[in-house]
């Protein structure tokens, strides 16, 4: 007897569950944040589409992307072993993982309306259990993938949706901000496909007591954000 | 292991410094309590000037690192003690033939302590590699104001980092659990300082990092001073530099100046030993 417990759920239902939690529609209100892009409009540093992919690639494979990914894959390895000391050290260091007041609250905000919804929607037990243990302080992607792990949802899969979630909100926030076309959106959104792998795998390789970011840069449009003078945008 | 037990045979001579440091407040100020230290690292104390802490600086005898050298640091105060550390010149880690070069910090304050961790850059040659780790533990009611700056090939001369690696991790704990965590992992230098939304090209980088109760008041007084500054989580300012090697140094300077005299009382000044 182990403490293992694997939910079996069938594919038709991992999909289901996976498209419900990453729908724009799930209300976590995603589309109030631009990750400090709506500063680097008003500077003029993200002006067309071109511009609008380097700013996101960063953000997935420099910045914020890398962290969460790591911290995601970290949360459903918890999950799916039932390691509990394990998981809520995966939370803790999610919670104090911040770059910035606006980014903190962009992550922390996310991870708890997250949390409240899916345990009306789709209540589990020990997901129950590990929400009641960080109450209001469960970062996006450590809720998100503790859920997935103790809902039964493969971690590839998982990964990569949150992942694309996060990059196509980014995509949204840009046609909003630069202005773009919705086709140019979509075009965006389909160039990103390999980012979104890349950061994928990287997530899915990463080691904890190794993980960084190398873009400074995000962090001070982020901040700068806080005193932005007209702002559509909560970070 | 006995501190003279004979040097083990090698090929190449690595360094492996060590200090620990240990504050005690009594009846005459804050005083030395523990001291240990190993080469290349040597503290010095410098007569702290009027209205200062005891001052110690952090001097490398070897003059820089390479790869496969170690240091490992550790300040302790104790419950109501005050000190600043800094270091008497830039630390410089030179061009690895592979292996990285190891620093491990370890602060722990007590209740009501205050610490000014205070070095002076650190130049990574281009192809250095340094993993660095910093852990801090406050008790209720510690102050920490902590600075760290990095420049990124050797800015004087013209050169850039273009290979070698970064590792720079924080980990701030406070009677609660973890503050703070934050990492530069910095593995393809070269794409990375130049890439538009990474590093924007600048030669260096630097964070100040504050743990008091003023950390608003002070958020507001860098702001005002150009300075890119947040707060993570109530009681904690953070403030970010990226840009030329002395321009950020400058930057670095009056900020330490501003806020340990805004939220620690002490004079507007740097400590001794830094120069700009």
């Amino acid at each position: 007897m182990t403490a293992m417990t694997t939910t079996t759920i069938t594919e038709g239902a991992a999909l289901y569950r996976l498209l419900a939690w990453l729908s724009p529609a799930y209300p976590v209100g995603a589309y109030t944040y631009s990750h400090g892009l709506e500063t680097a409009v008003e500077d003029g540093v993200v002006r067309d589409r071109a511009s609008l992919l380097d700013y996101i690639r960063t953000v997935l494979l420099a910045g914020a992307g890398r962290v969460d990914g790591a911290l995601l894959a970290a949360a459903w390895r918890g999950a799916v072993a039932g390691d509990d000391p394990a998981l809520d050290e995966v939370a803790e260091l999610a919670a104090a993982w911040r770059g910035s007041a606006e980014l903190a609250l962009e992550t922390m905000a996310q991870g708890t309306a997250f949390t409240s919804v899916t345990q009306s929607a789709w209540p589990e037990a020990r997901f129950a259990a590990f929400a009641a243990r960080h109450p209001r302080n469960l970062a996006h992607p450590v809720a998100f993938g503790a859920a997935a792990g103790f809902g039964g949802l493969p971690l590839r899969p998982a990964l990569t949706g949150w992942l694309a979630a996060f990059a196509a909100n980014l995509v949204s926030a840009g046609v909003r901000l630069v202005p773009l076309g919705q086709t140019d959106g979509q075009i965006a959104t389909a160039a990103l496909h390999p980012i979104v792998e890349q950061a994928t795998d990287a997530a899915l390789a990463a080691d904890l007591d190794r993980l960084g970011t190398a873009a400074p840069a995000l962090d001070l449009f982020s901040m700068r954000h806080e005193t932005q003078y007209t702002r559509l945008f909560r970070s | 292991m006995p501190r003279d037990a004979p040097a083990l045979p090698s090929r190449h001579q690595r360094a492996d410094g060590a200090f620990e440091l240990g504050f005690a407040a009594s009846s005459r100020g804050t005083v030395l309590r523990h001291l240990f230290q190993q080469a290349p690292l040597r503290v010095l104390f410098p007569d702290p000037e009027p209205g200062e802490p005891p001052t110690a600086a952090l001097l490398n005898c070897a003059g820089g690192l390479a790869g496969g050298d170690a240091l490992r640091q550790a300040v302790r105060l104790e419950a109501g003690a005050q000190a600043t550390l800094c270091t008497a010149a830039a630390e410089k880690l030179y061009r690895s033939l592979g292996p990285e070069t190891r620093i491990e910090t370890r602060l722990t304050l007590g209740a009501g302590a205050v610490l000014e961790w205070l070095p002076q850059e650190t130049i990574l040659f281009d192809g250095a590699r340094m993993a660095r780790r910093m852990q801090a533990e406050l008790a209720e009611g510690a102050r920490l104001l902590a600075v760290e700056m990095l420049v990124f090939g050797r800015a004087a001369a013209g050169e850039r980092m273009r290979a070698g690696s970064v590792f720079d991790s924080w980990r701030l704990r406070g009677p609660g659990g973890l503050l703070w965590a934050d990492a530069l992992a910095l593995e393809a230098p070269g794409e990375q300082l130049t890439a538009p939304f990474g590093f924007g090209g600048a030669e260096s980088m630097a964070m100040l990092l504050l743990a008091a109760p003023e950390a608003e008041a002070m958020r507001d007084l860098l702001r005002e001073a150009g300075a890119a500054a947040t707060l993570p989580r109530p009681g904690l300012l953070l403030a970010r530099w990226l840009g030329g090697a002395s321009t950020v140094r400058r930057a670095v300077g009056a900020a330490i100046a501003a806020v340990r005299e805004g939220a620690l009382g002490r004079p507007p000044r740097l400590p001794r030993l830094w120069t700009i």
